[in-house]
């Protein structure tokens, strides 16, 4: 007997020999959680945005907005802030559109195709965070040190600036760190986004190996 | 109105529970995972149920959202255990039931299915249930020419697995 035959066989054998569930024990499952890879997509991104909204209600306060004020930086922060938050909205919307537009029902093809454009939108939202964490972080850098630059009286000029070397160096260290920081959150990104959707993105590919 | 709703579910599940199970067992290798795919399909269902209403057979429908929750949805966790032993698992061949021999390939490809990737495993599963290539062309979303293709290419592999 061809192998498959005997296997479908035995297969139809064993129907009979399945644990079967009780109605209580299928209702009380209703009740679990989730633990499915697209919820997660979203409730990550949910929570981290609170994180950044924390860190910046956390970090701004009045003696921030003080030496902002000082500075001369006051409206651009708030700028800044207003055209970050509403980026960041966007974002969440469109995670939250992704999440409802993912039907358990379609076919597979589909489904993992609606879910790899959530991981594009998640990739889109990647990249906005490490252009305009390095774009602002630059432009503060700019515009305090040439305050300071203008403003602070010393008496002793010589004392206290840079020599080209230095400057140099002072930039080398600036960038450099930047790029360290920014390193580390497309990290933290790609471990988080990469173990949800590793499998998925195998299994794409092995369906579009049936399309050709 | 809910709760009707949630009766009549969980009732209807009751009846269909099986296509779940066989699911599980072709997808995970033990207990612990046989039940964390169990609960995961019964939540995608229950999500989806409110879109049901009757436009198909509860077990038609049933099939592809336990089957795309296996194949997409579902985050399977690493077990340290690797390869099983099927005494061990509710895959318990009766001895009597068959001769040596029979039961010395059954267990092969068992083991050789293990081995499949998801989309394989999916096609190897609606086989074994009887579905045509409709069925499993609409499910996976594939052309039936492909489905079939695909079909003959994995039977090939259990074959030269079951005869080397």
């Amino acid at each position: 007997m061809d192998g498959l035959d005997l296997l479908k066989k035995d297969w139809k054998k064993r129907e009979g020999n399945i644990p079967q569930l009780s109605y209580d024990e299928i209702y009380k499952m209703l009740l679990k959680r989730s633990s499915s890879i697209v919820k997660w997509i979203f409730v990550i991104s949910i929570l981290e945005f609170l994180f950044w909204a924390l860190i910046t209600i956390f970090w701004a306060d009045h003696e921030y907005w003080a030496e902002m004020e000082r500075i001369h930086l006051k409206e651009f922060t708030v700028v800044t802030y207003v055209i970050n938050y509403g980026i960041t909205f966007f974002f969440i919307y469109c995670f939250y559109k992704n999440y409802r537009r993912i039907s358990s029902t379609d076919s597979v093809a589909k489904l993992i195709k609606n879910i790899l454009r959530t991981r594009k939108t998640v990739k889109y939202y990647i990249g906005y965070i490490l252009i305009s964490t390095a774009l602002i972080t630059l432009i503060y850098t700019y515009f305090f040190m040439n305050y300071h630059a203008t403003n602070t009286v010393v008496e002793d000029v010589e004392k206290y600036s840079f020599t080209p070397l230095q400057w140099l160096m002072f930039a080398g260290i600036m960038l450099g760190g930047l790029a360290v920081f920014l390193g580390i959150i497309w990290l933290f990104y790609r471990v988080i986004y990469g173990i949800l959707l590793r499998r998925l993105n195998k299994n794409y590919k092995e369906l579009k190996k049936l399309e050709v | 109105m809910d709760k009707e709703l949630e009766h009549q579910f969980v009732k209807n599940l009751e009846k269909h529970q099986n296509i779940a199970h066989k699911i599980c067992r072709i997808y995970t290798n033990d207990q612990d995972s046989h039940n964390d795919l169990f609960q995961e399909i019964t939540i995608q269902l229950w999500k989806a149920y409110p879109k049901f209403r009757g436009e198909a057979k509860f077990s038609t429908w049933m099939y592809r959202v336990a089957l795309n929750t296996a194949i997409t949805l579902y985050r399977k966790k690493k077990r340290s255990i690797k390869t099983q032993d099927f005494d061990t698992v509710d895959f318990k061949i009766k001895a009597e039931e068959y001769d040596d021999e029979t039961e010395q390939q059954l267990k092969v490809m068992y083991s050789a299915i293990q081995e499949l990737n998801d989309i394989e495993k999916a096609l190897v599963f609606l086989y074994l249930e009887d579905k045509n290539y409709r069925d499993i062309s609409e499910t996976l979303g594939i052309t039936e020419v492909n489905a079939r293709v695909k079909m003959n290419r994995v039977k090939t592999k259990l074959k030269n697995i079951l005869n080397p």
